[in-house]
């Protein structure tokens, strides 16, 4: 059997993996893909707690499945953004990006 | 009936959601789904407060959101207050949507127009019915949206963003205050509801200390949105919107929300005198104060702003002297004859196409029924009896005598200030030789959707006020009253000091406007300090500027340059902080050089740069500074803990 | 050491590395692909965690759907990777090490965070050993999700919809391109975009 605190520490390390990336990326679709990655890392967590602290009625996992409907959204309107932005100046540098800006 | 009040904000709030939505389609038709909602909601208010009348009685809550403890609830309380309020608020808001149906004819933002109106009415009358504080501050907040909403309806000129935007932001400064005391009343009662908080406070169980500031916190809420004195800056530039909407919002509704909160939480107040003392001054301040300003404007919808203000501070006197009834009265037959006067000047400014009073005159030749209805409402304002502004003055004036004699004498003065005021404005505008033969050859009598509403109003600011009559018993307490009603004993200095401030305000005006046995010009030159002040409103308004503006400038200095050294390191910072000093030294230079008024419009203008900085934009940053202060908060954590 | 332990161990492996590698590596589309593996290792992990349905959602929605539209994105739209994010992550540290915002505060902050978060997962108590699981789980997350987490669910239905929308919406392309970008002619294949 897998030890709890396995778990919330790998979805710990998962974390600042996509942290890191959301921190330090200028492309603005892997800025997306890190955030899936933080995404997933929650999730573990959720699942975890799941199915340590009420396995008869898993409520976490409800939850993460919310996350991943709110995630494919998200994605597909992150990426619709990126394409027309992509489309009208050939670059996806978020520090670039700032027509709306002041 | 009583029983069916919570579909009366439904109502308006399908009206909106029903012009709200996006459509393509460019109908006229919106206004009669508004004009429809919100007449069935008039009837159904109606309906409920014959029911209040007869002595039914009305509440209903459900469960909104368990933390803990303590449950939020949702829900609605139907008493003589908030029945008298419900047909107040519908009543002027038909009336107002009638009128709009003339006033704003061919409108570009017809559609919007009527949405707001109705999303307005919504929130003011779910202001009414919400039964805690919580529900009474959503509601309150979305008042203060579609307010700012309809303030900046005309958004193509600058000046009406930069007055809703002060609206917004004034009356947001009381809020936050008032969000404050709501939240020190939960924090001692753990409750939102007025039923519940009331008798806790009524019966001792919070600390006195507690009770007053919270309680003065949320009154600082109703100062802000009553326009009381010192956050009154806004309505006057309100009336930057559409005439209609500072009739409904501006006047009679809205504005009212300040004197309703402190009528809804009175059992808190009334449990604490330090409270009650603060309501009581600030009000009395405000009343004497706006009248004041009210004497100089030339702008006739700035008169009548003014005396709004004025007016709202009348209500605050008596509801904080202890004269529950009597202020609230005069919320009532205030929101009568204010939307009548109101909606009378809109009349008047489209006819004329100015709102400058200098250059009217006359106009009550052209435009009898405009004219007659603004004198029924002028003289219910000036307090002349037997119309509704006297008997409800005359109430909380009998309060202020036995309470408290200075206010009291402030009062009379404010009252005599008010009848000058209003017959000044009333002779500039309908009576004298026309000053403008340009215009006036133009004015015609507005169509009959806009007469009518007159027509109307006029009647019920006649006549609203025998409902708070003592000779007829006044029903009126009978309805709405704290603790046991009673009569005060009419005075013989009361009813003399009365009658002579409203005698004595009339006569004065006539004789400077209308027989000009004073000379106007020597009265200015005469009081040119006063005179000078008055119209440059105290310099309040300048003085804020100064305040805020160059206190906001100074920390955006500050942190502007924080934000500099730490993104381009020390050697960039070294020339920062050289070129901060620079510019506080050449800041400071000009100030002294060039004055106040130069030093404000560059103090704007480098203020502006400096947020620019600090809003550097980059979200990057923004997130690196959430981790960093959650990485930091957790190292606190682990090795605290 | 039991097989449920030694298969976590191997899967967390596979999703931190290629986790690292989505961040790390220099092609942007080797950073997508790497994505997918990680999602497949978090979904071997729900297995591992009795959380069959989810394993399954998991590999539908993010291996099969949220991966395959983000490689799918990067190749109709063209992107080369930036230079900033083409080399490796500890040569960019150097690089960068004077900047504020890409150079070791977020590698501190995020390193920090991880570490902190261990050392209070190790000073914490724990449940000892979970409850055994009770065969699948399926049937009762089927019956919560639709009588306890109806409202959720429908609201979820909404935001996909209007997620769909937004997105259809916000990648058609205009029938007169805007004036700065005449000279440049949409390619047909760009038009279906829109999800």
């Amino acid at each position: 059997m897998v030890p709890l605190p396995y778990v919330l520490g790998l979805a710990a390390l998962l974390f600042s993996l996509g942290l890191y990336g959301v921190l330090t990326q200028r492309n603005a679709v892997r800025i997306l893909m890190a955030i899936e990655l933080m995404l997933n890392s929650v999730n573990l967590n959720l699942v975890g707690f799941a199915r340590y602290l009420e396995p008869d009625r898993p409520g976490g996992q409800l939850f993460a499945i919310f996350v991943m409907t709110v995630a494919a959204a998200e994605v597909a309107v992150a990426l619709a953004i990126i394409l027309v932005i992509a489309h009208r100046r050939d670059d996806v540098d978020i520090d670039k990006i700032n027509l709306l800006k002041w | 009936m009583a029983g069916l009040a919570w579909l009366i904000p439904l109502l308006p709030l399908a009206s909106w959601l029903y012009i709200g939505l996006p459509s393509h389609r460019a109908s006229t038709r919106y206004d009669r789904v508004g004009i429809g909602a919100v007449g069935i909601a008039f009837l159904l208010s109606l309906g409920v407060l014959w029911d209040v009348i007869r002595g039914g009685s009305a509440a209903a809550s459900f469960t909104w959101a368990v933390h803990g403890s303590t449950a939020i609830t949702i829900g609605y309380q139907v008493d003589g207050l908030t029945a008298v309020m419900l047909v107040v608020v519908t009543l002027v808001s038909l009336m107002v949507q009638v009128y709009s149906l003339g006033y704003m004819h061919g409108d570009r933002r017809y559609k919007r127009y009527y949405a707001v109106l109705s999303l307005f009415t919504f929130a003011m009358l779910g202001l009414v019915l919400a039964d805690n504080l919580l529900l009474l501050y959503i509601f309150w907040e979305l008042v203060g949206l579609s307010s700012y909403l309809l303030i900046g309806h005309w958004f193509e000129d600058p000046a009406n963003v930069r007055a809703a935007n002060k609206a917004f932001l004034t009356t947001r400064a009381g809020d936050v205050a008032m969000f404050i005391g709501i939240m020190i009343l939960f924090s001692q009662t753990g409750t939102f509801a007025f039923g519940e908080l009331g008798e806790l406070a009524q019966a001792g169980a919070i600390s006195a200390q507690a009770l007053a500031l919270g309680a003065i916190l949320l009154f600082a809420g109703a100062v802000g949105k009553s326009a009381q004195f010192p956050l009154h800056v806004w309505l006057p530039d309100a009336m930057a919107g559409p005439t209609p909407v500072s009739a409904l919002i501006h006047a009679a509704t809205m504005v009212a929300a300040g004197v309703y909160l402190v009528g809804r939480a009175y059992p808190v107040f009334a449990a604490s005198p330090e409270a009650m003392q603060v309501v009581a001054w600030i009000g009395g301040i405000t009343a004497i104060f706006a009248a004041t300003m009210a004497l100089v404007q030339a702008d006739i919808k700035k008169v009548l702003a003014y005396s709004t203000v004025s007016q709202l501070g009348y209500m605050m006197l008596g509801l904080g002297l202890g004269g529950y009834t009597a202020g609230l009265f005069h919320l009532i037959t205030h929101a009568f004859f204010k939307a009548l006067l109101f909606l009378g000047s809109g009349s008047v400014i489209h006819a004329t196409g100015t709102q400058d009073m200098h250059q009217m005159g006359g106009l009550i030749r052209k435009m009898p029924i405009t004219g007659w209805t603004w004198i029924i409402g002028s003289a219910a304002l000036a307090g002349i009896p037997p119309l509704a502004g006297f008997w409800s003055k005359d109430e909380i004036l009998l309060t202020a005598y036995y309470a408290n004699p200075t206010l009291f004498w402030i009062g009379v003065v404010a009252a005599a200030m008010t009848a000058f005021y209003i017959t000044r404005a009333t002779w500039l505008t309908f009576f004298g030789a026309p000053r403008d033969a340009e215009r006036y050859a133009q004015v015609q009598e507005s169509p009959r959707v806009m007469t009518v509403p007159l027509v109307i109003l006029a009647v019920l600011a006649a006549t609203v006020g025998f409902l708070g009559a003592p000779p007829l018993g006044a029903p009126f307490a009978q309805l709405v009253h704290f603790g046991e009603v009673h009569h005060l004993e009419m005075t013989s200095v009361v009813t003399w000091g009365v009658t002579a401030a409203w005698v004595l305000g009339v006569l004065v005006a006539l004789a400077i406007y209308a027989g000009g046995w004073i000379s106007r010009q020597r009265i200015i030159s005469g009081l040119r300090p006063v005179y000078t002040l008055l119209k440059n409103r105290y310099y309040i308004d300048d003085a804020y500027d100064y305040l805020f503006v160059k206190g906001s400038i100074g920390l955006a200095y500050v942190v502007g340059w924080l934000d500099r050294v730490v993104v381009d390191g020390i050697v960039n910072g070294v020339a920062a902080i050289t070129r901060w000093f620079a510019d506080a030294t050449g800041l400071f230079d000009r100030e002294v050089v060039d004055g106040a008024v130069n030093g404000v419009a560059d103090g704007v203008s480098v203020g502006s740069q400096a947020f620019r900085r600090l809003q550097s934009g980059l979200v990057q940053s923004y997130i690196l500074a959430m981790a960093v202060t959650v990485v930091l908060g957790l190292a606190i954590f682990v090795i605290g803990g | 050491m039991s097989l449920d332990l030694i298969s976590f161990i191997v899967l967390g492996i596979i999703t931190l590395v290629s986790g690292y590698l989505v961040v790390a590596s220099a092609n942007l589309m080797h950073a997508a692909l790497f994505l997918g593996l990680s999602f497949v290792g978090v979904a071997g992990i729900y297995l591992v965690l009795g959380a069959e349905f989810l394993a399954a959602a998991q590999i539908l929605i993010y291996v099969g759907a949220i991966t395959t539209l983000i490689v799918f994105g990067i190749m109709v739209s063209n992107l080369q990777d930036l230079k900033a994010g083409g080399r490796g992550v500890w040569a960019r540290v150097v690089r960068n090490l004077a900047s504020f915002r890409r150079g070791l505060v977020p590698l501190v902050a995020a390193a920090g965070f991880a570490i902190l978060m261990l050392v209070i997962y190790r000073q914490s108590l724990w449940p000892a050993e979970a409850p055994p699981a009770s065969g699948s789980n399926l049937a009762t997350v089927g019956r919560l999700l639709f009588t306890e987490y109806v409202v959720p669910f429908e609201i979820a239905s909404v935001i996909l919809l209007a997620a769909v929308l937004g997105a259809v919406a916000l990648s058609r392309r205009d029938d007169q391109p805007p004036a700065g970008s005449t000279g440049q002619a949409a390619p047909a294949a760009e038009r279906k975009e829109g999800r």
